[in-house]
């Protein structure tokens, strides 16, 4: 550790960091006072806690101290809950004060573009290196002419089934259904066999709309068109799709998924309840970190009995939608020097590395220079999380990813327009229903 | 701190003829009652005031996260008027505050009445039985959410091996059914204060009037509802008054159980701002929601405080 | 107290009094067993054969321990104590001070002021953080304690006043009027003779305050930053959801660690407040 510090010690702070150190240290020789914490530059980096504790240690543990012995950087990091992040940037924007970066989850950077700083030097430059960005990425974090947020990861949302139930239906290893009628025809026999898949359509804001979203995109059913106004939810192609959808849930969901948050599928599937959900890997790797404690009804290890495969094709093709975060950095910070020079630090592909590592796959880089990593040669059950972001798109398709995006987003109405099809509106009412809202949130 | 002074000082001096000029002044009702009233005028001042008038102004611009706003007068309240999601949220948010209030405040009147015996035990369980109002809400949620579900519920599993349900309820799941869950939670969790509130209240009754009543030949019954009850309804309204208020704005339980969903069935007022103001930086507009439910409750408040007043002055 | 048969005394008293119990009680065992079952016997489902919700066959302290070595939660204890208490006393004699001015003496605007502090209890929290915020900031008050023992009792003083108006009322004045034609000034009168009258009140007040600062989520949330200053809400949401992973033992054991010491604590109060009551009317 100490070996590689010293190397980007002296690679990364050539410039100003290790000048403004020497002054810092020389003043306080001058001064004849004991080195004081209180004249080192610090930043206050708010993110969530990461569903993988290792990557919260590494963070607090190594890249805290390395982070000052590399910029001279006092760096605090604090871990909250992703569900109250965004309390916490509103007041902070609202009085001005607060950590100086912030990693915003979805599209949040574009709720609040006159109070982030124009980071596109850095973005731009980590970007150039690392083989660009995902389109996901930057669609969330760019307005179209400046960087209002640095892409940080993408966390890959795709499903993950029992083997061995889905060879029952007919789905030998490697094998699984190409689309959504295949889909639900090996729904419905599992289903019958007792192993429903699980799906929530519930508020939440991981599982729900990470499935919604893609399974409309699928069908050819969009928000808008690509002038970001003309609400065009209302299509033959949505109405569709709702339609599929009020069958296929009973043929193949578990019925109480409409309640489900997103920690539920991840219980019903370690417990054995269900046998295919659309989530992250954290199904995945939570039972392989605990082998013992999660069995299949045979007593063996239930990771061994898990693949992960993206969700079915539509006739408009096959999507995505992968929870992208991104660093902002807001207007009202005092460090804005610094907190760009930490940005261009910890995003830097040695320094990320360790984070990327930790990961496990858990999440994919914003880059595409990631897939190369040799991380996905560990394990092939991981690797269809590698590729999976290149299919992504983000809500408010096809228009882009702005506040409206982020307000229908955040009211649930996709979500809601399948549930209340699916609790028996009937299609065309619950399409009509969103439409008008969304309609509304793009008045 | 001009209050605190003067009560430490005079604690020394007790009762006599001799009246310093502070003492003589506090003598006039006016003054004591100024002088009473100064710590609360300042806090709530500091405190609620600048951050109230800072709310309506919000509510009444077109602000954002960030975005100061410009002046767009009712425009945001009229928005709400066509807002199908608001109007759901207004509907579950009275249902909600008034099948509440009705079961907690029979329910909790029931147990204060058990509670004034006494038994064995007494003190222990009057302070375990607040349990349910002692744990932070978002905690107890967690485990109510448990309880719930649909794969791992334990209700549904005693329900079953009752013989009382054949197959699953889905309680969070189904729209009328989350709605009755969260007021199950919302009962669970106010139950206990109304309990041990009336109970204070009951305290206060003079066990006397009980006997004169019960020698005049008086059936139980009776003795509540002509001895106790009348003398029991001040304290009854005022925490019925604040329970209502609460209830209203409540958010920590629906946010945790069920974030408003499925499909907005268990949507309130403070939830729906919150998603608004909040998850879509729309503070404007998540002012106007929650100033929304100001003039509800004021008229609520009014009657009530009305009623107050009729019945301490018979 | 019943009269009667036996069965009256079961019919009325104790059968009921058991249900009350047992349905407020229940989610506290069942916490309980949540918190020392290890990981293999939670995730089993309703449906399957060998499902046990009420017991745990093999229990584990594992998340317990996680809970007091791996998080910080004494601390996060010890702050909501600290916090809640201040908050208490503030708001028990503000709430004490105003009540008594707004119930016993006759002055102008008394109503308009008694309903004047009752409306600022209507705004909204949900809404009001967000300015509140801003004051915060500019009496510098962020990341301490004092953010949250300042802004708790603007939710808690219009309640302990009214309560404790309600009481008052209830007090003859002739008690006030004995003392002061005894030589009492009007302050000590108050001091001495009501206030000691008034403590059941006072205490339902204080519990009623204490609590709601105990379990305050979203100013202790948004006013505090570094994880040694957060109370235990706050805390053991962000420590124990990451994601979509919950970890429930530990979960539920902070639930019932952050609860069950303050109902002991309640109860020598709760003893105290009987024993006054008695007094005060008998007396």
């Amino acid at each position: 550790m100490a070996r590689i510090s010293r190397r980007e010690l002296f690679k990364l702070s050539g410039g100003g960091a290790l000048a403004a150190r020497a002054g810092g240290i020389a003043s306080i020789l001058a001064l004849k006072q004991a080195p004081a914490y209180a004249q080192a530059t610090t930043l206050h980096w708010l993110r969530w806690n990461d569903f993988v504790p290792t990557s919260d240690a590494l963070l607090l543990k190594e890249i805290v101290p390395e982070c000052e012995k590399a910029l001279g950087i006092k760096l605090t990091i604090e871990m909250i809950n992703g569900n109250d992040i965004q309390a916490r940037t509103t007041s902070a924007i609202q009085s001005g004060s607060g950590p100086d970066i912030i990693c915003a989850l979805n599209n949040w950077p574009q709720l609040y573009p006159e109070s982030v700083v124009d980071v596109s030097d850095v973005a731009e430059e980590i970007g150039k290196a690392q083989g660009g960005y995902y389109d996901e990425s930057k669609v969330v974090a760019n307005d179209g002419k400046k960087w209002l947020a640095a892409p940080w990861c993408i966390v890959g949302a795709l499903l993950a089934y029992r083997k061995s139930w889905f060879e029952e239906v007919g789905y030998p290893t490697g094998q699984f259904p190409q689309n959504w009628e295949q889909y639900r025809a090996a729904g419905k026999l599992l289903k019958a066999n007792g192993h429903p898949m699980g799906q929530t359509l519930g508020h939440t804001f991981g599982d729900a709309p990470t499935y919604a979203y893609p399974y409309m995109w699928s069908f050819g059913g969009k928000e808008v068109q690509a002038d970001g106004k003309t609400v065009v939810l209302n299509s033959k192609e949505t109405t569709e799709s709702v339609k599929f959808m009020t069958g296929f849930w009973k043929d193949a969901y578990d019925e109480g998924g409409l309640a489900w948050d997103d920690s539920s599928n991840n219980r019903a599937f370690l417990s054995g309840t269900c046998s295919c959900t659309l989530n992250g890997a954290s199904i995945y790797l939570e039972a392989k970190r605990k082998p013992e404690t999660y069995v299949t009804e045979k007593g063996t290890p239930l990771w061994q009995d898990i693949l992960h495969a993206p969700l079915p094709k539509g006739a408009a093709g096959q999507f995505g939608y992968h929870l992208p975060m991104s660093n902002m950095l807001l207007a009202y910070s005092s460090n804005q020097k610094a907190a760009k020079e930490f940005l261009r630090w910890i995003t830097s592909k040695e320094v990320y590395q360790k984070w990327f590592d930790t990961q496990q796959g858990y999440t994919v880089g914003a880059t595409t220079i990631w897939e190369k990593d040799k991380l996905w040669e560990k394990d092939p059950v991981m690797l269809p999380f590698r590729t999976a972001a290149r299919a992504g798109r983000f809500p408010g398709y096809e228009g882009p990813a702005d506040r409206h995006a982020a307000e229908v987003l955040s009211k649930y109405i996709i979500i809601d327009m399948y549930a209340k099809a699916v609790q028996g509106m009937a299609a065309e009412d619950a399409v009509n229903w969103a439409h008008g809202e969304v309609a509304s949130v793009h008045a | 701190m001009a209050v605190s002074d003067v009560t430490t000082t005079s604690d020394t001096y007790t009762g006599s003829v001799r009246r310093w000029p502070v003492t003589r002044l506090l003598e006039d009702e006016r003054w004591l009652a100024l002088v009473l009233l100064v710590p609360t005028m300042v806090l709530l001042g500091l405190f609620i005031a600048y951050p109230f008038v800072k709310g309506v102004e919000l509510s009444v611009t077109d602000a954002k996260v960030g975005v100061p706003g410009n002046f767009v007068g009712m425009q945001n309240f009229v928005g709400l008027l066509n807002d199908s999601i608001f109007r759901v949220a207004v509907w579950n948010t009275i249902v909600y505050t008034a099948v509440t209030t009705v079961f907690k405040l029979a329910l909790g009147l029931w147990l204060a009445l058990l509670l004034n015996r006494n038994f064995k035990g007494k003190a222990l369980t009057r302070a375990f039985i607040l349990l349910p109002f002692i744990i932070p809400t978002v905690l107890s949620t967690f485990a109510w959410k448990w309880m719930f579900d649909p794969t791992f519920s334990v209700i549904n599993w005693t329900l079953f091996r009752l013989g009382i349900i054949s197959s699953r309820i889905n309680w969070l799941g189904d729209p009328s059914l989350a709605l009755i869950s969260v007021i199950i939670v919302n009962v669970w969790r106010g139950v206990p204060f109304y309990a041990i509130s009336l109970l204070a209240g009951l305290q206060t009754i003079n066990p006397e009037l009980q006997d004169a009543a019960a020698i005049d030949g008086a059936r139980p019954w009776q003795r509540f509802w002509y001895v106790t009850w009348p003398l029991l309804l001040p304290v009854t309204m005022v925490v019925v008054l604040f329970s209502v208020i609460q209830t209203f704005a409540d958010f920590q339980l629906v946010y945790v159980l069920t974030g408003g969903g499925p499909a907005n069935a268990t949507q309130l007022f403070a939830t729906y701002a919150y998603q608004i103001g909040v998850g879509t930086g729309l503070l404007s507009q998540g002012a106007a929601i929650s100033l929304a439910m100001f003039p509800v409750l004021l008229v609520v408040v009014i009657v009530q405080l009305l009623y107050i007043r009729r019945v301490e002055t018979l | 107290m019943i009269e009667g048969a036996k069965w009256r005394r079961w019919i009325f008293f104790y059968i009921p009094l058991c249900a009350f119990i047992f349905t407020l009680l229940f989610p506290f065992y069942w916490m309980l067993v949540t918190a020392v079952r290890p990981d293999s016997e939670l995730y089993r489902p309703w449906s399957a054969p060998n499902y046990a919700p009420f017991w745990t066959s093999h229990p584990t302290l594992d998340h317990i321990t996680y809970l007091l070595q791996e998080t910080l939660f004494s601390t996060w204890m010890l702050n909501t104590l600290l916090i809640s208490i201040a908050a208490t006393l503030i708001s028990l004699f503000c709430g004490l001070l105003a009540g008594y001015a707004l119930s016993r003496l006759k002055f102008r605007f008394a109503g308009m002021l008694g309903t004047a502090i009752f409306i600022t209890y209507l705004v909204p929290q949900t809404l009001l953080f967000i300015p509140l915020a801003d004051i915060i900031r500019n009496f510098r008050l962020g990341d301490t304690p004092w953010a949250l023992i300042l802004t708790y009792p603007t939710f808690l003083i219009p309640f302990c006043t009214w309560l404790l108006m309600g009481y008052f009322k209830a007090i003859p004045r002739e008690l006030e009027e004995c003392a002061r034609i005894d030589g009492a000034a009007r302050w000590q009168a108050m001091l001495y003779i009501i206030f000691p009258i008034a403590v059941p009140g006072i205490l339902s007040a204080g519990i009623f305050a204490f609590t709601l600062s105990w379990n305050e989520f979203i100013y202790a949330l948004v006013f505090l930053s570094s994880p040694a200053e957060k109370t235990v809400s706050v805390g053991v949401t962000s420590e124990l959801i990451r994601g979509d992973v919950f970890y429930w033992g530990s979960l539920m054991a902070g639930a019932l660690l952050g609860s069950i010491p303050v109902a002991f604590v309640y109860s020598f109060f709760v003893e105290y407040y009987v024993a006054g009551l008695t007094g005060a009317v008998k007396g």
